[in-house]
């Protein structure tokens, strides 16, 4: 016997839903997912009237969704927003190339503008590069610290009031467990929130795919017959982070309500008063939001450029003393210039 | 976007700083001289990041660990009423036995308490054979002079017995039996098990007029528990859970969890020197028997373990996450009627925007047709008439029919 869809639409239903469980047909699957997009935008008050939103594209599903639904959702429901797609290119061959073609298809679906932006003419290395120099144990961390300062950069440059992420629940559920994996409290305290950054000089984040379920992107997306980018990275997936992601599969697979779960424990974890909270500022280098002098991206880019790629990983002490050393033997090798030159 | 970590650590996080290694738990015993005496021993503990030792050094250094837990937080009154949980599990023996020689102490070093034991019999809930007796009378006469009591999980606190007096009763059911039956998932089962049981033991302290309850939970014990606090959606209370005072129980009875600084090898070295007998193996507690994927708690322990492997500090680090949070406690909020964690007051977006998926899910298309409140109808299923937190709704919901409580 067929099963009928659960809002006695009539249709035979097409799918059940992950997140609910519930046996729906391919429309109202599509309604129901909009849906929950425009009210977690509407109640949390994620953009205002003329804003312009630059939609963080990576050409995978996520971010193609968000630009999909953030696309339908102002025309539906007249947000009165100004979309714009930004992307970065890391300079990864055979992986952002091939994805940036995705972002450009994109573009010219939705009628978008694009800025694309490269970690070339940022920072003057391309991942690439980097690998060569570093190997491929800690280039995620390269590849994450300037990508995230890079869309900041982007973001200054088109001149938006926020940009909007593809972060979905899975990923926020994910994160929150790698960093009680990991002791991280600042940013246990900060990676459920649906907004972050925002100051005087900063441009704030926003997330509404936050509520969303991995599995539920997918679908729509499929569904939807959107085209997206499903490869993953040619370097070396981060080891740490998959344990916490395999973990979450795994839970998920016994209580699919799991995802939700852990946001909710994620929100409802308060910290005792003796815990260091992280003062945001911004790095007197470069002038981008850090928690730290310098920021992460100066410190590694410092590294890049003198040679010392480990600089910026592990602790700083270490680096400081990395520094000290070169400077004592690039003094060392200046005095016997100047002896040299004395003759 | 593979990454939403910000700023400093990026992606791979700490874990640059682990060190992946970790020596294989287990015995590890020669001969020679004690690093710290410098006493010639036939045999020698050698404890991850600690020199070889002889018996007595070790024993002292546990021990100290049992004693700075109490004594740091001054939270023990001197002569304070205390009850001791005993599960037969090594842990709770290593408790028992610390415990005892806490007290036979001279006068200057001893822990001014009066203490008693009882001994839960959980294994007809488990559906196992029960207890030998005789191998706990027989560490009742170890233990002299402490009184030995037992109870049964699932009956009623008026039918704890001195150990002397004690049989088995007949009846293999009870009503806990029974509601476990009830509940659909293993997940819901242990999670409610776990409650009942605070609650008896509760009971029992208030019957035995004790104001403090020793459980014997250790560090491995508590990061999986925070671990699966957050995936049972218990955040706002994971702390009291792994935390060394818990104050959630009824009649201002306080649990602490004095052995939580001790590591599993040091339980196994204790069991070793001071000879001890576990009466069950590690790892039997309810359900497990069904394997790693049958409930998000035997995940999460199999996880933990596993994880141990390849990254040699991530239970203490987890433990540690665990030391830096602190409960969600409001005095005027009222709490949980079935787990006594507070209630989060104002309605959290979270829970509304699983409350508003189901709704949505129900209306599907219709849900075009404007003049519908779909926000107010989730609001409305939020309402908290049952007075039960996020969680415990969970294991109501499975119960298809009658009353968690």
């Amino acid at each position: 016997m067929p099963i009928i869809c659960k809002s006695k639409c009539g249709n035979r239903a097409a799918l059940k839903r992950p997140k609910t469980g519930d046996a729906l047909c391919k429309e109202c699957f599509f309604a129901a997912f909009e849906a929950e997009i425009h009210h977690t935008i509407s109640s949390s008050n994620l953009f205002r009237r003329g804003e312009k939103v630059a939609v963080a594209a990576s050409g995978g599903k996520d971010s193609t969704v968000l630009a999909h639904v953030l696309k339908l959702l102002n025309e539906r429901h007249n947000y009165g927003l100004e979309l714009v797609l930004l992307s970065i290119d890391e300079g990864i061959t055979g992986y952002r190339d091939d994805s940036l073609e995705t972002v450009k298809q994109n573009r010219d679906d939705y009628q978008m503008p694009l800025k694309i932006l490269s970690y070339e003419e940022l920072y003057g290395w391309t991942m690439d590069r980097i690998v060569a120099q570093i190997g491929r144990s800690n280039n995620c961390t390269f590849c994450g610290v300037f990508r995230r300062q890079a869309l900041d950069r982007g973001a200054k440059l088109l001149g938006v009031d926020s940009i909007a992420t593809g972060h979905n629940a899975d990923d926020i559920a994910e994160t929150v467990l790698m960093n009680v994996l990991r002791g991280d409290t600042a940013r246990l305290r900060r990676c459920t929130s649906i907004r972050t950054g925002g100051g005087e000089d900063s441009i704030p984040r926003v997330k509404p795919l936050k509520y969303s379920y991995e599995k539920e992107i997918v679908m729509y997306a499929h569904y939807k017959k959107l085209v997206y980018f499903s490869t993953e990275c040619v370097f070396a997936p981060n080891a740490y982070r998959g344990h916490a992601r395999a973990f979450l599969k795994d839970l998920e697979k016994v209580r699919p309500s799991v995802i939700m779960d852990i946001i909710y424990s994620g929100e409802q974890l308060r910290f005792k008063d003796t815990v260091k909270k992280p003062e945001r500022g911004t790095c007197t280098r470069c002038g981008f939001v850090s928690s730290q002098q310098p920021c992460k991206a100066c410190v590694l880019l410092e590294g890049l450029n003198r040679g010392l790629p480990k600089l910026g990983i592990g602790k700083k002490t270490k680096g400081e003393r990395m520094i000290a050393k070169q400077n004592q033997e690039l003094a060392l090798r200046e005095r016997a210039n100047l002896v040299k030159n004395d003759f | 976007m593979c990454s939403i970590g910000e700023d400093d650590f990026g992606d791979d996080g700490a874990t640059h700083a682990m060190v992946v290694e970790s020596l294989p738990l287990g015995i590890v015993l020669s001969p020679g001289n004690c690093s710290k005496c410098d006493v010639n021993s036939g045999e020698l503990y050698k404890l991850n990041f600690r020199t070889a030792e002889c018996r007595e050094c070790f024993l002292a250094y546990a021990r100290h660990k049992f004693r700075a837990a109490l004594g740091a937080a001054k939270i023990l009154p001197r002569n304070a009423e205390v009850l001791l949980v005993l599960d037969g599990s090594a842990e709770s023996l290593v408790l028992l036995d610390m415990l005892h020689f806490a007290q036979t102490q001279n006068t200057f070093k001893r822990l001014h308490c009066n203490a008693r034991v009882v001994y839960v019999e959980e294994q007809k809930v488990q559906g196992r054979d029960p207890v030998h007796l005789e191998a706990l009378q027989n560490l009742s006469t170890q233990y002299a002079p402490f009184d030995f009591y037992v109870i049964e999980l699932g009956a009623l606190p008026s039918s704890m017995q001195r150990i002397k007096d004690y049989s088995p009763s007949l009846n293999a059911n009870n009503e806990l039996i029974h509601k476990l039956q009830k509940l659909r998932s293993l997940t819901a089962r242990q999670d409610y098990l776990q409650q009942q049981r605070k609650n008896l033991i509760c009971s029992v302290a208030q019957c035995l007029q004790c104001t403090h309850v020793f459980e014997s939970n250790i560090s491995v014990d508590l990061a999986t528990q925070l671990l699966t606090a957050i995936a049972l959606g218990r955040g706002g209370s994971a702390a009291l859970d792994v935390a060394l005072l818990d104050d959630r129980l009824s009649g201002d009875v306080k649990l602490l969890r004095p052995l939580k600084d001790l590591n599993e090898q040091e339980i196994q070295f204790y069991i070793h020197a001071q000879r001890l007998k576990p009466l069950f193996e590690k790892g039997s507690c309810f359900g497990r028997e069904h394997g790693q994927t049958a409930s998000l708690q035997n995940l999460t322990s199999a996880f933990v373990a596993n994880l141990q492997q390849n990254y040699a500090s991530t239970v203490s680090t987890v433990f540690r996450t665990g030391d830096k949070i602190a409960a969600n406690s409001n005095p005027e909020q009222s709490s949980c009627v079935h787990c006594r964690s507070t209630l989060d007051s104002e309605i959290s977006d979270t829970l509304l925007a699983i409350e508003y998926s189901r709704t949505v899910s129900e209306a599907g298309v219709s849900l075009y047709k404007s003049g519908q409140d779909l926000e107010g109808l989730a609001k409305k299923r939020l309402e908290n008439k049952d007075g039960l937190c996020h969680a415990c709704r969970a294991i109501q919901a499975e119960l298809d029919s009658g009353n968690l409580l």
